[in-house]
């Protein structure tokens, strides 16, 4: 977090292209992240439900509560130190405009809230999948965004 | 504390919080909070058809926790550095009483093994601890980011 020390990062010769690789492995990080989740639980809500509950037509058993709960704990970890990061590096380039808290609480309360959502499906009722999906790909947007109008306020603003 | 941080800090704890209450579930769906539990886990239990862990099975599972924890406890840690505590030998004692009870915790498993069945109450009480010291550290920072608003 040194870089939140450095007075310009946009003219700091190191720092900016070291604050720009960050950004970009987060970028295929968040990227990399529609393909493993479109390949193991779904991406969607019918593929969702088939993972959660099962599928008799199919012989696809639901996911055991202990996988469920393992995959619940690592996305948390790694959503939260990824948002972190994110958010540190997007507020020292957007300080505290409007438009850059807007973006960082809608990205910040969709994932808590796809977190939310997720164990909601499982354990409550499975409706609140489409609500996962959506704060799933709105957190996901949103980082993108964020990741990208910090590359862009680092070179060209 | 720069203003720009706190929105991104405050965010930081609500996931702190969401991360403990899965890590509680686990460790309650998975080992249990009993001394049998923990034996059980650890050692197998041919009634309810658990197997045995061996020591490289506890440090396959304890691998990426060992980073994990690392770099949480000194995330979490370090933005005290930046509130009214920076100072203070309540930091102090719990910045050593955190890696401490993380590292009984992780590493508690391996004298189980060794046959030492004292170590499941150290993994128990570590445990709880653990998850005592992440919410009054969640507090702390709380009570800190609210203070200068």
């Amino acid at each position: 977090m040194r870089f939140t020390l450095i007075k310009d990062l946009k003219q700091d010769r190191a720092m900016r292209p070291i604050m720009s690789g960050l950004l970009i492995f987060i970028l295929l990080y968040l990227l990399a992240d529609f393909f493993v989740k479109y390949a193991s639980i779904g991406l969607f809500s019918e593929t969702l439900t088939h993972t959660l509950l099962g599928n008799a037509d199919e012989f696809l058993d639901p996911i055991t509560q202990a996988s469920f709960l393992e995959h619940l704990h690592t996305e948390t970890f790694f959503l939260m130190m990824i948002l972190l990061t994110l958010s540190a590096v997007f507020m020292r380039l957007w300080h505290t405009t409007p438009f850059a808290l807007i973006l960082l609480n809608i990205t910040m309360l969709s994932a808590l809230l796809s977190l939310l959502a997720l164990a909601l499906s499982y354990y409550s009722s499975i409706g609140f999948i489409n609500l996962y999906v959506v704060s799933y790909f709105t957190w996901h947007l949103g980082a993108i965004f964020m990741s990208i109008s910090s590359l862009y306020r680092l070179y060209f603003d | 504390m720069t203003k720009v941080y706190k929105v991104s800090i405050f965010y930081f704890l609500l996931f702190t919080l969401a991360l403990l209450a899965t890590a509680i579930a686990l460790f309650s769906l998975k080992i249990g909070f009993s001394k049998a539990d923990v034996l059980h886990y650890y050692l197998g239990d041919a009634e309810h058809f658990i197997v045995a862990k061996t020591a490289l099975g506890i440090l396959k599972i304890i691998l990426p926790h060992i980073f994990a924890f690392g770099l949480f406890m000194m995330v979490l840690l370090h933005f005290l550095v930046f509130t009214e505590y920076r100072n203070s030998k309540q930091l102090r004692y719990t910045i050593y009483t955190a890696y401490i009870t993380v590292a009984a915790e992780l590493f508690s498993p391996f004298f189980i093994l060794a046959g030492i069945e004292f170590f499941a109450y150290v993994k128990i009480a570590a445990f709880f601890l653990m998850s005592f010291i992440q919410v009054y550290l969640s507090y702390l920072l709380f009570h800190s980011l609210m203070q200068k608003v």
